[in-house]
């Protein structure tokens, strides 16, 4: 589904990512986990084509990334605020997003409908603008709104953070459902071990920009990754 | 000492601001445009004098002045509407602390009046009372003149602060300053409601008589005691904070866009986007008044035998919006720019739904500058020209060079003086747009005929719409090579 070969990115002559080779299968989830500076969020910038490799390229479907509009159509992300337009309203906004993917009114309403739980009626029927939510409720829109398109492929960095307790548990069951019933490629970061470990059933280790451990999830793995992040 | 402590806090919040230095040349070219400002209107102040006595044999220019004295207060007042950012401190941050209230309401009340930009105008006010006003009358009248006018300065600052914080600068109450306006000025015109008698009975009282003076004070002390009233009913910051105008959001029906697919969709995200900020708000006012710019072009002879700089005026003017907000169509998305470049828009689409807005831009300012037919039929074929123009290269010609622009711009801030996100790139991106083809005009007009110029440009601009397939195939790939640099300048908050 993804291949990443020889990727590499330096600002000013330092480099913060350097991946030999990684391949992502169709219906993977992959999980990333590294302290701050590990070049996490570098990596997803890098597959979504939104910072330029120095050497290397990411392909999607076997298509390169770079300058390209064709994995647009089967890939939902969502890394931070820069994804969603906070001068909308919620509705407007996922109009929009879905209206991008030729849904129609009816195709949204529904897939909103589903969703209902995750948003605990806190996002929907309520008029405000994007810019007005809470941290926390805005993650839940631009997770929706990854989601609207019904991608191939889902990447979300930090996803549990600044979410309440109950709704980090929803969304759990909310990706481990997606995993199952779609076969959704997932590629999640969080600094929760936990979560990761109960979401992704491979999880690689990034430090200083390099890949240094890559598990196949097992009982053993948040033990493995507890040692390895101990101090 | 509190009040010190205070305004000693504001201006390191001015200062430690991220970008404050950043921009220095934008801040020396600002700099040296001030002083000639102030330099103009220095030399107004001491020539006013000569300008009045010439304009009414009846009434000497002290007269006039305070004629003019009410007239100057609306529009002060409507200006300082749309473009005086109100002082906010953030209140909740000082709210917990042992501070009194009432120091801070009078700080956040009166702070506006030590801005030095609401005294430029006694650059023409104190060489024309030390000029006309002493000569006609005596230096007591003269000091009383210029009191007068700085406590006009205070009322017009004063009531506009609170008119905006009690009423709102969404786009209603903007539309009924300017109706209030215009409508006292139609008034006045048709002779039916003078506002300019009574303000010379009103000012007349005010700066002959010796206690005259106590009624402009009592004027700014009633401004003085609104804003008081408005904080004591509003006694919580979310009472005024933007919160609370913002959550009650108009909901925008455009859906007569969706018949256009893809690209419907993204001209009705951009004219929400427009909108919905105070900074583009205050550009549309802006480019309201600017649609008059013509009436001091093309009446009068003065520039009759200048055809570059008619067909400048016409240009600026049929393209206004386009040259307005074209400049910052990708800037402005900077906030969601990682959001477009990863939802399922192709980057042509992306670029055509801009190319599409600028062109209905174009036509609705050219309608809009229709009735500057009756001046004439060169007119006619001056606007015709540069609309051609307009949308067959210059609108291009904008859309290949704002890529260049890659400073974030926070939207979020008003207002029409905000250059924030503006670097000497966006000053260079115009010079071509806007000197070029007058420079053509100017060239060919003199050695051949303005029609021979006008055709030129026309044909020009014929040739850029026929092209315009391959022309925007051209954007999209300059955009594809910036666009990293975008996405990444956008990233950088300042």
């Amino acid at each position: 589904m993804i291949q990443v070969t020889d990727l590499q990115k330096a600002y000013n002559g330092v480099t913060v990512l350097d991946i030999q080779g990684l391949t992502i299968a169709p219906g993977e989830s992959f999980g990333l986990v590294g302290n701050n500076g590990a070049g996490k969020t570098t990596f997803f910038r890098l597959i979504l084509d939104l910072i330029e490799p120095t050497t290397g390229e990411v392909k999607i479907e076997g298509q390169r990334v770079m300058r390209n509009d064709a994995w647009k159509t089967i890939t939902g992300s969502f890394l931070d605020e820069g994804f969603l337009i906070d001068f909308l309203t919620t509705e407007e906004y996922f109009t929009f997003v879905g209206k991008l993917h030729h849904k129609s009114e009816g195709d949204i309403a529904l897939f909103l409908e589903g969703m209902k739980e995750f948003f605990n009626d806190e996002i929907l029927g309520t008029k405000k603008l994007i810019r007005d939510y809470s941290k926390g409720n805005q993650k839940k829109i631009g997770i929706a709104a990854a989601l609207i398109g019904d991608p191939k492929i889902l990447i979300l960095d930090e996803p549990f953070t600044a979410l309440d307790p109950s709704s980090q548990i929803r969304l759990k069951r909310f990706l481990i459902d997606l995993q199952t019933r779609l076969n959704m490629t997932m590629l999640i970061s969080s600094h929760d071990l936990n979560h990761v470990t109960e979401v992704c059933k491979r999880t690689v280790v990034l430090e200083k920009g390099k890949v240094v451990r890559d598990l196949q999830t097992n009982e053993d793995t948040l033990k493995e990754l507890q040692a390895y992040f101990a101090v | 000492m509190l009040i010190q402590n205070l305004i000693t806090q504001d201006w390191k919040k001015g200062f430690r601001a991220q970008g404050f230095y950043k921009n220095l040349a934008v801040s020396i070219m600002m700099g040296l445009f001030g002083l000639y400002m102030a330099a103009s209107f220095l030399f107004l102040g001491f020539s006013l004098n000569e300008i009045l006595e010439k304009a009414d044999d009846k009434l000497n220019p002290t007269e006039l002045f305070n004629g003019a004295m009410l007239y100057i207060m609306m529009i002060g007042l409507a200006l300082r509407f749309f473009m005086q950012q109100l002082n906010t401190l953030n209140l909740a941050s000082y709210q917990v602390l042992p501070i009194k209230r009432s120091s801070l309401i009078n700080f956040l009340i009166l702070k506006p009046l030590a801005s030095p930009a609401n005294y430029f105008l006694l650059l023409v006010v104190v060489p024309f009372a030390v000029k006309s006003v002493v000569g006609y009358y005596s230096a007591s009248v003269a000091l009383r003149f210029v009191l007068s006018f700085i406590f006009l300065v205070w009322f017009d600052s004063l009531t506009a602060a609170f008119l905006k914080r009690k009423f709102g600068s969404g786009v209603l109450s903007g539309v009924i300053v300017l109706v209030i306006l215009a409508s006292v000025i139609a008034l006045e015109y048709f002779k039916i409601f003078s506002l300019f008698h009574y303000s010379g009975l009103l000012y007349g009282f005010i700066v002959f008589k010796s206690y005259g003076l106590f009624v402009s004070l009592l004027m700014v002390a009633v401004a003085y005691l609104l804003n008081r009233w408005f904080f004591s009913v509003n006694y919580y910051a979310e009472k005024f904070n933007r919160k609370l105008e913002r959550n009650k959001t108009v909901a925008t029906d455009l859906s007569f866009l969706n018949r256009f697919g893809i690209i419907g969709e993204l001209i009705g995200m951009e004219i929400k986007l427009i909108l919905r900020h105070k900074r583009t708000k205050s550009l549309l006012y802006m480019s309201c008044v600017f649609l008059l710019y013509g009436l001091l072009f093309y009446r009068g002879t003065t520039y009759a035998n200048m055809p570059s700089m008619l067909f400048f005026v016409a240009m600026f003017m049929t393209g206004l919006l386009m040259l307005m907000f074209g400049q910052w169509f990708i800037s402005w998305d900077s906030s969601h720019f990682d959001c477009l470049m990863t939802s399922n828009i192709p980057v042509r689409t992306y670029m055509s739904a801009n190319y599409y807005l600028m062109i209905a831009f174009n036509v609705l300012c050219f309608v809009l500058t229709t009735p500057y037919f009756l001046f004439g039929m060169k007119i006619v074929y001056l606007h015709v020209a540069a609309f051609i123009f307009n949308i067959g290269v210059n609108i291009f010609l904008l859309m290949f060079l704002t890529t260049f622009n890659t400073k974030r711009v926070d939207l979020s801030k008003p207002n029409v003086m905000n250059y924030q996100g503006t670097t000497y790139k966006s000053f260079l991106i115009v010079l071509p747009i806007m000197f070029v083809p007058m420079a053509i005009v100017g060239i060919m007009s003199n050695f051949l005929s303005l029609g021979t110029a006008l055709w030129t440009l026309t044909i020009l601009g014929l040739v850029g719409i026929l092209l315009r397939k391959q022309l925007l195939t051209l954007c999209v790939n300059q955009f594809n090579r910036r666009k990293y640099k975008l996405a990444e300048g956008f990233r950088e908050a300042e």
